[in-house]
């Protein structure tokens, strides 16, 4: 009752003050910022009281009061808050990093590859098949020959079976979860972050050869893939061995500090064009691994990324258009039907061939099931690449994002909570920030 | 390179040069720290440098924005009523006579020098005037709580000072606030232009739900890091809800925090949360404000020096007028307004709000007026202080010694509620740390 009423309060303040101001000002931006962290977070909690992740509560709560449903937070003010988005990306990316320890790295690395590469390989081979097969009932490939549907169905694949870090982050928080199927889900996430970047491109440069893009500018070459992974690892680590001089020698203002290494972060990597992600998770990793004080930075990171993390859900889920993808649902369910199969299929491989045999083999797939920012920006690249068709796969793949984006977060959740990892430790206070209880 | 990264690369550094440099001076001369980085801000400004253009500052609106927001609930956190109620009565009549008469006479005396230098009539020129009243009103206390500090003692005056520079900060933060209610242009969206006493009421409204709001969202929990969110949340949305509205995000965020250090059982993690945010928001107002700052001529200089001379005569007649008018001059002294010269972090947020919401008459001069105060009182404000304070302690002939450690201490940096008696709450200077004000002597 409480929480439907800070809803109703927050809906009526903003109904009755938004006719009142002046649009496109920042102070607009500020008001739905203020507004979105509290709704959000209140809907977190409906969310919770249901048994599903905050997350879920925090995308619910954009979509509702987004521009396709009560349009409290207009489609303006939402691009105006890009920033956020990209902040928390950062923030999420250079905490991952920090998340991840050597020990590890040499400990599970190879597992972490085989169950990755086994579940991509499924997921990628399963889709492109799928989509070849659905090509009829695709508007923009009726008619289209063989070669075009084989491109559309490969470079669909290659987004599809991208993975969302930011979900897999956010989750973790919110339960505290240590355990190996928290711990091996992380490590393939990431992994497959970067994989997933070579393989696009590479699928990319071949479905060129026999569909040629309808703006080759907006395709890249690979000099420059190559460049956007070593690059990210190269700066990353320079960024990292920066941070921690900064720990070591000065040690002060770590929040104002943790807001700009992010905004650094996002800065030098849209002029280096590198990949951020991995650049920011390379940053983090070295961070941690070079300095004494890397908890700290990541603590004052966490208490100033919380109500960045909130509304950067909300606002993704403020920008899933209802109108575009119902009509697409028809084809979408079945499309992520065999994305989670394939996942599944790939987990229990993959864990077989490197010979795990713990709750990892049975649960990690779900917490693969969700997707996010990265396969939006992919996405984006396509339809920039193939016009009409770019356009259409990208609203399907807006459309799968949206469906793993809510229903991803749940299968991962009740993975941890069915591999007992939830209660193998409190969560962290500094855990809570991004959505704890 | 793009601006974004010169940006956040020259921040970084000026930043630990001005840290270092500041932090030697003022542990040598008595200086507080705050200033330089308003310093700082123009020479990377588009006056001096241009590192940092216009356009990078008006794209760090809403930052500052929610930094003048978070300014105001830290003033409001400031007025814990139980430990307000034990402060005597007749400190705050000293306080309110001295915050009001400043107020009333800068406002006056600038009112008659825009008609004069602009040939305004009175009710042109009344609205810029009332906003450099506002902001002269406004009185510093760290370098009061530097010099108390250092005298390692305190006295009555001491007590009285610090409660004259919340007040003054009540005083100025209402009266802008209301300022900006009143003139407020009717926005072309609205069916009917709400009136002025609407406006003001709106203001009022904004803060009364944030701080509702909040409560409703904490509901029984106690848990910091939930509490940052909560708080955060509703002070980003009073602070753009005023913003979007063309209101001052001071107003409604005050109340805020006056609500909430008043009705919370959570109140010393408030005042964590509230004190862990102010410190990065201060470095970027102050900078960006620097930053905003721009020259408008030679013809600018004449109001602003009058402006500087007004506050000081104001200050010095406004303390006066109010000991004597509460027999207390005996306790007091005439000249204790000397101590309240100093200008912090508020005066500027105050100078850069009526810049900032556009379109008012002469936001220039004003803003101008109060960074000039600033850079030129706050490099003096602890040795005006010192003048107050310590013939009252050499009087007595228990001049203390400077505690030890005193000289080596951190230095004092300015901010908005820094050490007032009135406010309480981890982080903050002698009485405040155990929420009364001692008594005479007891230090």
């Amino acid at each position: 009752m409480r929480r439907l009423l800070i809803l109703a309060l927050l809906f009526g303040g903003m109904s009755l003050i938004l006719p009142l101001g002046v649009s496109g000002q920042g102070g607009q931006a500020l008001l739905t910022f203020g507004f979105l962290i509290l709704a959000a977070y209140t809907v977190g909690e409906l969310a919770t009281a249901v048994r599903l992740p905050k997350i879920v509560g925090y995308l619910v709560a954009g979509l509702v009061f987004g521009p396709s449903v009560l349009g409290t937070v207009t489609y303006e003010a939402s691009v105006r808050l890009d920033a956020v988005s990209q902040l928390a990306i950062a923030l999420i990316a250079f905490l991952a990093g920090a998340e991840l320890q050597w020990s590890e790295v040499k400990e599970r690395g190879t597992t972490l590859l085989k169950i990755m590469s086994t579940e991509l390989l499924f997921g990628f081979v399963a889709l492109t098949l799928f989509l070849y097969a659905l090509h009829g009932f695709i508007p923009p490939l009726q008619g289209a020959g063989t070669a075009t549907a084989i491109a559309f169905a490969l470079l669909f694949a290659s987004v599809a079976i991208v993975h969302s870090p930011a979900v897999t982050m956010a989750l973790l928080n919110e339960t505290g979860a240590q355990g190996p199927v928290a711990r091996t889900t992380l490590g393939v996430v990431l992994l497959a972050d970067v994989a997933v970047v070579l393989l696009f491109s590479a699928v990319l440069a071949i479905a060129q050869s026999f569909a040629p893009a309808t703006d080759a500018a907006a395709t890249r070459s690979v000099g420059a893939v190559v460049w956007e992974i070593t690059g990210a690892i190269l700066i990353g680590g320079a960024i990292g061995v920066g941070v921690a001089a900064y720990l070591r020698f000065v040690g002060r203002e770590l929040m104002l500090f943790a807001v700009l290494v992010a905004f650094f972060g996002i800065e030098i990597a849209r002029l280096t064009h590198v990949e951020l992600l991995l650049m920011l998770l390379v940053a983090g990793f070295v961070t941690e691994s070079l300095s004494e004080h890397g908890q700290q930075l990541r603590h004052a990171m966490e208490r100033s990324a919380a109500p960045v993390f909130v509304v950067f859900f909300a606002l993704s889920g403020a920008k899933i258009e209802v109108g575009t993808i119902a009509p697409l649902l028809p084809l979408v369910v079945p499309i992520a039907a065999v994305r989670a199969g394939a996942i599944w299929v790939g987990v229990r491989v993959g864990s077989r061939w490197a010979g795990t045999d713990g709750p990892e083999r049975r649960y990690v797939w779900m917490g693969l099931v969700s997707q996010a920012g990265v396969a939006i920006g992919l996405a984006t690249i396509l339809a920039d690449a193939y016009g009409e068709m770019g356009n259409y796969m990208r609203a399907l793949l807006l459309s799968l994002i949206a469906v793993n984006e809510t229903v991803g977060p749940v299968l991962f959740r009740h993975a941890l909570d069915a591999s007992g990892e939830v209660a193998s430790r409190p969560a962290p206070a500094h855990g809570e920030v991004v959505a704890g209880h | 390179m793009s601006s974004t990264l010169i940006l956040i690369l020259v921040v970084v550094g000026a930043y630990l040069a001005a840290h270092v440099a500041f932090g030697w001076l003022a542990r040598r001369f008595d200086v507080i720290s705050g200033a330089e980085y308003v310093l700082l801000g123009i020479l990377l400004g588009p006056e001096v440098s241009g590192l940092i253009s216009s356009s990078v500052v008006g794209s760090f609106a809403p930052i500052l924005t929610l930094a003048l927001g978070w300014i105001g609930a830290v003033v409001g956190a400031q007025f814990y009523l139980p430990v307000v109620s034990r402060i005597p009565l007749i400190d705050f009549r000293v306080a309110f006579i001295e915050a009001t008469l400043t107020l009333a006479l800068v406002s006056a005396a600038m009112t008659g020098v825009f008609m004069w230098l602009f040939g305004l009539s009175a009710a042109q020129a009344v609205f810029p005037s009332v906003a450099m009243g506002a902001v002269a009103t406004v009185s510093a206390p760290s370098g009061i709580a530097l010099t108390v500090r250092r005298l390692g003692r305190r006295v009555s005056v001491a007590r009285q000072l610090e409660v004259a520079t919340a007040i003054d900060a009540l005083a100025a933060i209402t009266a802008f606030g209301l300022l900006l209610a009143i003139g407020h242009a009717a926005p072309e969206t609205a069916v009917r232009a709400p009136t002025p006493t609407e406006w003001a009421v709106i203001g009022i409204a904004i803060g009364i739900v944030g701080g509702a709001l909040f409560h409703l969202f904490l509901g029984g929990e106690q848990e910091v890091d939930r509490l940052f969110i909560g708080l955060s949340g509703a002070i980003i949305l009073a602070s753009g809800a005023a913003a979007y509205l063309r209101l001052s995000p001071l107003f409604p965020a005050m109340l805020i925090g006056f609500i909430l250090i008043n009705t919370s059982a959570n109140r010393d993690a408030i005042k964590e949360v509230l004190g862990r945010v102010e410190r990065p928001l201060y470095f970027v107002l102050l900078i960006f404000a620097g930053a905003a700052w721009q020259w408008g001529g030679m013809i600018w200089t004449v109001p602003v020096v009058l402006f500087l001379v007004a506050r000081v005569l104001a200050k010095i007649a406004g303390g006066g007028i109010a000991a004597a008018l509460t027999q207390s001059t005996s306790r007091l002294g005439l000249g204790w307004g000397r101590a309240l010269f100093g200008q912090g972090a508020l005066a500027i947020a105050i100078g850069l709000n009526y810049q900032i919401v556009g379109d008012l008459p002469f936001a220039g001069v004003v803003f101008t007026a109060s960074i000039v105060s600033v850079l030129l009182t706050d490099f003096t404000s602890a040795r005006w202080a010192h003048s107050v304070l310590g013939p009252w302690l050499r009087r007595r002939g228990r001049t203390a010694r400077p505690e030890a450690g005193a000289e080596q201490a951190e230095p004092e940096r300015e901010g908005p509620g820094r050490a007032s008696a009135v406010q309480t709450g981890p982080g903050r200077e002698g009485p405040t740390r155990t929420g009364a004000a001692p008594r005479e002597g007891e230090a």
